[in-house]
């Protein structure tokens, strides 16, 4: 009875878990497609961030999921490599500082990120690059790549940060209301 | 006093990311491709869906790329018009490449690279070669 008991209760954490899942990757990609018209102001940083807060290990699926999902409605190219490492490193900072509560914390952390989104994403270019004629010719083809989008990595590391500061405090209260969030 | 301590570090860390912000706009002023004064020739050359090549030999004083391929004989193209991107082409000589209803789109190359920058962003310089390029998305 008791062993019954507690298969019944894991199966439950388990549908609940993807439940979560699946919710976390809508979440993601309605806020993404919903923004889309404004160039580089996104909230998957900011769910990401909460979303590792909240529901710990299940990001590690959602993650993948939400990558997968934007490759198969975009087409799998080079910026796709770059969300494979872009998007769970957000949530690796995000669990190594779980214990912070400051509101200015978090936005500096996703203004950061935003602000290195480019970068991180001109990694590729150096590799090809590089595979292709050289370290310095691959190192020059990042760099002039990096450059060229760094208007729009300004934009989104003052966008993240502005979003972090507004939302953080009024969503993190409504997510504690979410039941098992207590 | 643990607070004031966890406070400073935030305008530390706050004032950090201003800086950062500023070294990155000096970065883009230095080191962004610009565009040069005078005459330039340059060669556009667009490659379709059946992969047949057109060139057009151009003499401009163009700036950015749009206005050269404006003063191409021959050459037409249109697109949807942002104001941070500008001109986003997805017809060229007629033959449509729009991502989201053709998955295919116009490849820009820049001298055999791929080009970083919007037509009207793109500087042009002398002797550029440009290739406009059908592809299908993978």
């Amino acid at each position: 009875m008791q062993e019954q008991r507690k298969i019944k209760r894991h199966v439950e954490i388990r549908i609940l878990d993807l439940t979560l899942m699946g919710m976390m990757v809508a979440v993601m990609e309605v806020s993404k497609l919903a923004l889309s018209f404004l160039p580089n102001i996104e909230l998957v940083s900011f769910w990401i961030i909460l979303f590792t807060l909240f529901f710990r290990w299940r990001v590690l699926f959602a993650i993948p999921a939400f990558v997968l999902v934007e490759g198969l409605l975009y087409g799998i190219n080079l910026w796709w490599i770059s969300y494979l490492y872009a998007w769970p490193l957000l949530a690796l900072a995000a669990w190594l500082f779980r214990r912070q509560e400051s509101v200015l914390f978090w936005s500096i952390l996703s203004g950061s990120f935003g602000l290195l989104f480019g970068m991180l994403f001109a990694i590729p270019y150096v590799v090809i690059g590089a595979a292709g004629n050289g370290l310095r010719s691959g190192l020059y083809a990042g760099f002039t790549w990096w450059v060229a989008g760094i208007p729009y990595d300004i934009a989104h590391g003052i966008g993240n940060f502005v979003l972090m500061l507004v939302l953080y405090k009024p969503v993190r209260e409504a997510m504690k209301r979410l039941p098992g969030m207590r | 006093m643990e607070n004031k301590s966890g406070n400073k570090k935030l305008i530390i860390g706050l004032i950090a990311l201003v800086v950062v912000i500023g070294a990155f706009a000096i970065i883009y002023n230095v080191f962004r491709a610009k565009p040069t004064e005078g005459s330039k020739s340059i060669t556009i050359n667009v490659v379709n869906s059946r992969e047949e090549t057109t060139s057009y030999s151009v003499k401009t004083d163009a700036e950015y790329l749009r206005q050269a391929m404006e003063e191409a004989e021959g050459l037409t193209f249109s697109g949807t018009e942002s104001e941070e991107y500008g001109m986003m082409v997805d017809t060229v000589n007629g033959e449509r490449a729009d991502y989201s209803l053709d998955n295919a789109y116009w490849n820009f190359l820049v001298n055999g690279e791929y080009g970083n920058y919007g037509i009207d962003k793109q500087p042009v310089n002398d002797g550029d070669e440009y290739s406009i390029v059908y592809t299908p998305a993978e």
